[in-house]
């Protein structure tokens, strides 16, 4: 996995895998053709891969199935930064410990949330974090100005 | 023609997601940070000024998709089309990036308490302009309808 220049790891941004702020997914079909979705919860898996839930984002599947690339955007519910992952889709999960402990997080987002019914885990879809990197914002700069004044 | 609802979600505080892709078929998201509904299938949207990738993604014309999500109801609606013009912004344009960020901000707050301070650090250093043909419009609220087409836009 590459990062941009403060070498940064997933397991530094760990507060961003709580499921406190919705993520973002864009994928693309074979020909070219944009999708844009939030994520619930992306999981930290380990230093080189996360998990997305998949409950109904058909369309995001279908397209990885063509196109292995998305492009996660999660935000940091502390400090609100932001932060862009590239991932390649690795492999699905339909059973087993890693799918029981993503259906109960599933299961209680959807209370949360008032989606019980409508959000329901169909696989834990595991991919491989090829970059990662910090979104500047304009406080970013700010500060960059305040440190260079 | 988009439906009068859409045009409502789009030009209020939303959560607001763009998604592009490269030549290389890598995909790339970032947020909007404001919507101007200029005609029947023609949008001004505004985006980071640092977005690098996507802005290069959009540079000759291509392809994007839209989704705008209310924050408290989740109603969704995913717009996809093409981009036809980048530009630098104009002052009606910050004042409708200020009142965007102002609105988000502000419900985002009443939400789950999170400072303003805290929430405002989101916004990008800069914004230019993207004005984007729409093809068409998906309903994508979640649920198990979530991308079925509402409507081509055809109306060019």
């Amino acid at each position: 996995m590459t990062t941009d220049g403060d070498g940064l790891r997933l397991s530094d941004i760990a507060a961003c895998f709580e499921g406190i702020i919705p993520a973002e997914i864009a994928t693309a079909s074979a020909d070219g053709v944009p999708n844009v979705t939030h994520l619930s919860r992306v999981h930290l898996l380990d230093d080189e891969r996360v998990v997305l839930s998949n409950q109904f984002f058909s369309k995001t599947v279908r397209n990885l199935a063509e196109n292995p690339y998305g492009c996660v955007v999660v935000i940091d519910p502390l400090t609100y930064d932001s932060y862009r992952l590239l991932v390649q889709y690795e492999r699905t999960e339909r059973r087993g410990p890693l799918f029981d402990r993503m259906r109960r997080d599933v299961d209680a987002i959807a209370a949360l949330t008032g989606m019980e019914g409508v959000f329901k885990l169909r696989s834990a879809d595991i991919y491989r974090v090829l970059d990662l990197e910090r979104v500047r914002s304009a406080a970013d700069v700010s500060a960059d100005d305040a440190q260079g004044s | 023609m988009i439906a009068a609802e859409v045009v409502a979600q789009l030009e209020s505080p939303s959560s607001l997601l763009v998604g592009s892709v490269g030549s290389d078929g890598v995909p790339d998201a970032t947020r909007g940070w404001g919507v101007q509904v200029l005609g029947p299938d023609r949008l001004r949207v505004l985006l980071s000024d640092n977005a690098d990738r996507t802005l290069a993604n959009l540079a000759d014309g291509g392809r994007i998709a839209l989704t705008t999500t209310h924050f408290q109801t989740l109603v969704s609606w995913q717009l996809k089309g093409r981009a036809i013009a980048i530009g630098p912004v104009t002052a009606a344009d910050r004042i409708r990036f200020d009142a965007f960020c102002a609105g988000c901000v502000q419900i985002l707050h009443q939400t789950d308490g999170t400072p303003e301070e805290i929430i405002w650090r989101l916004a990008p250093p800069g914004i230019v302009a993207c004005e984007m043909v729409v093809e068409q419009v998906f309903d994508q609220t979640p649920g198990p309808e979530a991308g079925a087409r509402i409507a081509p836009v055809g109306a060019r």
